[in-house]
């Protein structure tokens, strides 16, 4: 295009996008017809009636009669069913697999191995979990071999004829002794992969003017959501090639990423429907055996059904991190606290899962809704043989919400304070920087701790 | 080797050839696709698969189907249809008691079985009622709370 042509373009441009006009090969805009910006919802900014009123449920009715359909209530022409056999050992290598006899069975149609998937490793923050183990086991309850079949009493009769051939090798189950330099590793040199830190102003010099400091350990245990409704999926190839799956999984969109790692090929060819799901809280939100259910239906030529045992869930779906809180906080007779420092060491279980983004969230609160000048925070995720950690409701938050309000009760014990007017007198107000520097907003701490109290009768009780 | 059984299921005579494994729930699932009744444990610790059987609530993952034989059932299906909700279906949706559903038609049966064999239960018998259905969403307050004013509109009303 000559210049001449270019700068005449130019000339006739409105002043907004000369800019972007500018060496730009399309025609450029002369005029922009006006819209005024309406906003989404129609009571935006307004204050409507729905806060405090009762309302029905859209899926009140059809979970009420029964109708709903949740994944296992869905059947395929032609579909079979999925069983994962899982390993019985905590830390082992696997020698052999042999699924021969298991495929000679009648009814079984196909089996799949860790060998067999395209990319054998996916995970939301770490690709470090293995779809199916094909080298070593990490946890009692490793996948390692899923057999499909015509009916769920062959598939699961079927596992019973695969032989794994494991040799065990040392388990670390606490995540203290994980830590150690001898301890045994389950991936690469060192078990501690993920740490956080957060520090603001000078927490040893707090300790040192504070009139007292006071020191505690507090720990959590695992906990595993125990949806109603377990792991459920189903997987099927279209005529045209793409892979259609049904599942209760509640991020789908993450689904079809790791599902086109896994599988190698685009994302654009996955399909994933998100039904309605039988309770989720947070387990439910990464694939788990959805590029199984895919490999065996590509192998059958047929729709394929998975759906978890509750032993299955219980082994080998993710649970609430055990949190090891050691908290130190140091405060002046007045009931003021200087400085506080927190070391946490969150056990992560054999595969990160979400522990990268729960020890974020955990470190980032565990100083508690208090007004703190000097803060240290340390926190590190660490590798246990242990079923996986990951998002469980809340996200970290109330294993460092009960560690530090226990720490709040035993300082305004020593301190002879009453419990609620320590926590009034150190809590968030309005603009509190949080540990991080966040200006806060909207904070009404004071307020419902003032309103819970009233409601309980916390002060006659304290009579 | 497979097995006729024969029961009346939601009043209606229905047969099928089932294998002797099969449970009560996989046969009403499985054979007659009444999939209100859920597989949530398969042991009998969560009762989302509870059933009326001669008018006791059962567990149906532990009942086999042979053992139903010549049996009365009734499953969430029979209660209601969609336009014309059993009183305790429709108190339930009016205080939404439940979120994911999974739990609601074990849960909806042991209330009504509770409520043939005792109309007007105190709270704690209500509580004892559904101790065999497990919820992991509501903590069971709306569920309780719904039950028991149904109660005690009936009682009012009467």
């Amino acid at each position: 295009m000559s210049k001449k042509a270019k700068s005449a373009t130019k000339t006739e441009t409105i002043d907004g996008l000369k800019t972007a006009a500018e060496g730009a090969q399309l025609p450029s805009v002369s005029r922009i017809e006006e819209h005024s910006l309406l906003p989404l919802t129609p009571d935006a900014n307004k204050q409507t009636p729905a806060v405090g009123q009762r309302t029905t449920r859209y899926d009140a009715r059809p979970h009420l009669t029964g109708q709903t359909m949740y994944i296992d209530d869905m059947t395929f022409p032609n579909m079979l069913h999925m069983k994962i056999l899982r390993s019985q050992h905590a830390h082992a290598k696997i020698l052999s697999i042999d699924v021969s006899e298991a495929e000679k069975m009648p009814g079984v149609v196909a089996t799949l191995t860790g060998r067999e998937i395209p990319v054998n490793s996916y995970g939301p923050s770490y690709q470090d979990q293995p779809v199916i183990a094909d080298d070593r086991v990490r946890h009692h309850g490793d996948p390692v071999a899923a057999v499909a079949a015509e009916t769920e009493q062959l598939a699961k009769d079927a596992l019973e004829k695969i032989k794994v051939e494991y040799e065990p090798i040392p388990a670390v189950f606490d995540p203290l002794e994980a830590m150690e330099e001898g301890s045994p590793k389950l991936h690469g040199e060192t078990n501690v992969y993920a740490s956080k830190v957060i520090k603001k102003g000078d927490a040893e010099q707090a300790f040192k003017d504070a009139d007292l400091v006071l020191e505690k350990r507090f720990s959590t245990q695992m906990v595993e959501h125990v949806p109603m409704e377990p792991h459920a999926s189903i997987a099927m190839w279209e005529a045209d090639g793409n892979l259609k799956v049904y599942s209760s999984l509640g991020r789908i969109t993450l689904g079809r990423a790791d599902m086109a790692r896994t599988l190698n090929m685009p994302m654009s060819r996955i399909r994933i429907i998100a039904t309605i799901v039988g309770g989720n809280f947070g387990g439910k939100n990464e694939i788990t055996s959805e590029p199984i259910l895919a490999l065996l239906s590509r192998k059958a030529g047929r729709p394929v059904k998975g759906v978890y045992t509750r032993e299955d869930e219980f082994m080998s779906s993710t649970t609430r991190h055990p949190f090891i809180m050691d908290y130190k906080t140091g405060v002046t007779k007045d009931g003021r606290i200087l400085g506080r420092t927190v070391r946490i060491v969150c056990d992560g279980g054999a595969y990160c899962s979400w522990s990268e983004t729960t020890l974020g969230k955990g470190a980032i609160l565990s100083v508690g809704p208090y007004n703190i000048d000097n803060i240290h925070v340390e926190a590190h995720a660490v590798y246990t043989n242990k079923t996986m950690t990951g998002a469980m409701r809340g996200f970290g938050a109330p294993q460092v919400c009960f560690a530090y309000e226990s720490h709040m009760d035993d300082i305004a014990h020593e301190l002879g304070l009453d419990p609620l007017e320590f926590r009034m007198m150190n809590a968030f107000g309005e603009e509190s920087p949080s540990p991080t520097g966040q200006v806060l907003e909207s904070v009404v701490v004071r307020e419902s701790l003032e309103t819970a109290s009233e409601r309980f009768g916390w002060k006659e009780w304290q009579k | 080797m497979m097995i006729d059984v024969k029961m009346t299921v939601n009043g209606q005579e229905r047969t099928a050839s089932v294998a002797p494994e099969t449970t009560l729930l996989t046969f009403l699932r499985d054979s007659l696709v009444l999939t209100g009744s859920k597989l949530g444990c398969d042991v009998g610790d969560c009762g989302a698969c509870t059933v009326i059987v001669n008018g006791n609530a059962v567990n149906s993952c532990l009942m086999l189907a042979v053992q139903a034989d010549g049996k009365d059932i009734t499953t969430i299906e029979g209660l209601s249809d969609f336009e014309h909700l059993h009183p305790l279906q429709a108190v339930f949706e009016q205080m939404s008691s439940f979120q994911c559903g999974f739990c609601a038609p074990g849960m909806i049966i042991s209330a009504k079985h509770l409520l043939d064999k005792n109309p007007h239960p105190s709270k704690g018998e209500v509580q004892e009622a559904l101790s065999g259905n497990l919820c992991r969403c509501t903590g069971y307050t709306k569920i309780v709370d719904a039950i028991l004013e149904l109660t005690s509109e009936e009682a009012s009303a009467a």
